[in-house]
């Protein structure tokens, strides 16, 4: 969408840029056939009358408006062409990560088959080889997964499940469940929480947001990742509090990293892999919810906070009520 | 297939767990010696202290890339054979692989028949060059020298340091003094017949070659084409 209205302005601006140029080159030439008298004399006799004559000091004010408008018109051309290219870089970018993320998973798979196929592959080994297909096959749908959301996100017609959540079991619930999956040992995560609200969230949604924060603690941290979740209620909203010791985010860059397709470069953690869609899904799926993300963090290897506000249940209006959920869904969880 | 090379050494640098996994396991069944590293700065460590015969690099990997790993394990060790194996298929990428030293190139997805083939054929490589390069380390002709264990040659007064592929094939062709030698068998016996090569790079490097020894590349006197035939080294 961006990319059609990027072009549309192009031309529009080409179209206007020539436009203006023909008519001030008309006034101009105009201008220069009416004066030639005034020119054969100008070296003989420089007179004020030439320049402020009222008459000669329109084209001369035209000429003028001309050089501004020019100049005008070509930073313009220059600052979309300059957003095109950025845009044209992340986009390269995130083919190039996502073809490799896509990849190594498909080579695993192939490797493990063509094993199984060629080798007498003792009963352990090939169930462990299995499983490992499995956890490959788990990533390559995660991954497509999250490419397709995002795009049916894009255009809202995502269907969440909306439901009415304890806040404090489903988070813990989350937490767990992520940690888990990213191998982070039960000592270095922590959920602190006494909090007895409500939130209206979709499980799987949240799921992908807590996967995606985990999955960055530990990508982004130069030893064992550790977390720390906190849960504060108060009347009108939840807020999570989800904090990492990890090599945390220049203040530069804070703003960004929920941007599509960014993904940061540390010189202490080079080539991190990912996609560069992990946040900026976050920030969509709190969007959604009503809800706000913001990220914190004293600088590079000060760790990193993330603050999630959602709207708690009790102080949603009935509007918001009707958005969300479905009257046979109230209280389903 | 792999008889001649069983226990040779391999350091295994990738960091999917599941592919080292798999690659772990057929490289051992085929009698190598496998030690795995989970990231550039752990090759590197692998690297120094213990000796091996060959590497499995990937590229993309934390804390220090393929590219870097391939360029410390070559100043290093001029001779240890480096097979990249990476998701990257730009030509680009391929290129700087092998500017930085790695000697073949292989691209995720693979087939285990075609690694296991490389990796022998590399090991073969490895193995004939040795052994001929200890037979006659130092050769000299015209106004050059080469030292074929070190890789370090001159040409007049000028030092130039060989890429192990860049040695293999002036090693090949110095052996056949006098014979001509076809684009095929000098892909075949020292590419071991990549299949991604085409028969244009034969010529690209017999153009380095002209470069670093001769006093006119465009007039060779010891590296001559042979018109529809292929190459000769002729020692004057």
């Amino acid at each position: 969408m961006r990319g059609k209205h990027s072009l549309f302005y192009h031309i529009l601006i080409f179209v206007i840029a020539q436009l203006v140029w023909l008519l001030l080159l008309g006034i101009w030439i105009y201008w220069y056939v009416s004066n030639y008298i005034v020119f054969e004399k100008v070296g003989e006799e420089v007179s004020p009358q030439l320049i402020y004559d009222v008459q000669n000091a329109l084209p001369f004010i035209l000429g003028l408006i001309l050089l501004i408008g020019l100049s005008f018109t070509t930073s313009l051309i220059f600052r979309h062409l300059n957003v095109q290219l950025r845009i044209t870089e992340l986009y390269d970018n995130f083919i190039g990560n996502v073809t490799h993320e896509l990849k190594s998973p498909l080579s695993s798979i192939q490797l493990y088959l063509e094993t199984l196929k060629q080798r007498e592959v003792p009963v352990e080994k090939r169930k462990e080889f299995i499983d490992m297909m499995m956890k490959d096959a788990d990533r390559l749908q995660s991954l497509i997964n999250s490419i397709l959301e995002i795009s049916a996100q894009e255009k809202k017609k995502l269907l969440q499940d909306y439901r009415v959540h304890k806040a404090e079991i489903i988070v813990k619930e989350l937490i767990e469940e992520s940690c888990e999956k990213f191998r982070v040992e039960k000592e270095n995560y922590r959920i602190i929480s006494n909090a007895a609200c409500e939130i209206v969230a979709s499980k799987d949604a949240l799921k992908v947001v807590f996967d995606n924060l985990v999955d960055n603690a530990v990508k982004y941290s130069t030893i064992q990742a550790k977390i720390v979740v906190s849960l504060i209620c108060n009347s009108k909203k939840v807020e999570i509090i989800f904090s990492d010791l990890g090599i945390g985010v220049a203040a530069k860059e804070q703003k960004k990293i929920f941007n599509k397709f960014y993904r940061i470069y540390n010189k202490e953690i080079p080539n991190v892999k990912g996609t560069g869609l992990g946040l900026y899904r976050v920030k969509e799926i709190i969007k959604a919810h009503n809800g706000k993300i913001t990220v914190l963090s004293e600088g590079e290897g000060k760790g990193t906070t993330f603050k999630l506000e959602l709207p708690a249940y009790s102080a949603m209006s009935k509007r918001q009520l009707k958005k969300f959920l479905q009257t046979e869904k109230l209280r389903g969880a | 297939m792999t008889e001649d090379y069983k226990g040779s050494r391999i350091l295994l640098v990738e960091d999917e767990e599941t592919l080292a996994v798999g690659l772990e396991y057929n490289l051992t069944e085929e009698g190598y010696l496998v030690e795995w590293a989970k990231n550039g700065r752990e090759a590197i460590d692998f690297f120094k202290s213990g000796r091996f015969d060959l590497i499995i690099l990937d590229i993309m990997l934390p804390y220090v890339n393929g590219f870097e790993v391939a360029e410390i394990v070559r100043k290093a060790d001029p001779q240890i054979p480096i097979l990249m194996l990476t998701a990257k298929t730009e030509s680009g990428d391929k290129v700087k692989g092998l500017e930085k030293g790695a000697d073949d190139y292989l691209t995720k997805p693979f087939h285990l028949r075609e690694l296991l083939l490389r990796v022998n054929g590399m090991l073969k490589r490895k193995s004939w060059y040795k052994g001929s390069s200890e037979k006659q380390p130092v050769f000299k002709f015209g106004d050059n020298e080469i030292n074929f264990e070190t890789l370090n040659c001159r040409h007049g007064e000028e030092e130039i340091r060989l890429t192990p592929q860049e040695a293999m094939l002036l090693k090949y062709l110095v052996e056949r003094n006098g014979e001509i030698v076809s684009r095929k068998e000098l892909l075949e016996n020292v590419w071991h017949l990549n299949p991604d090569i085409e028969t244009r790079t034969v010529d690209i490097f017999i153009v380095r070659l002209r470069k670093y020894f001769e006093s006119n590349p465009s007039n060779p006197v010891y590296f001559k084409s042979i018109r529809g035939a292929g190459y000769m080294f002729e020692e004057k």
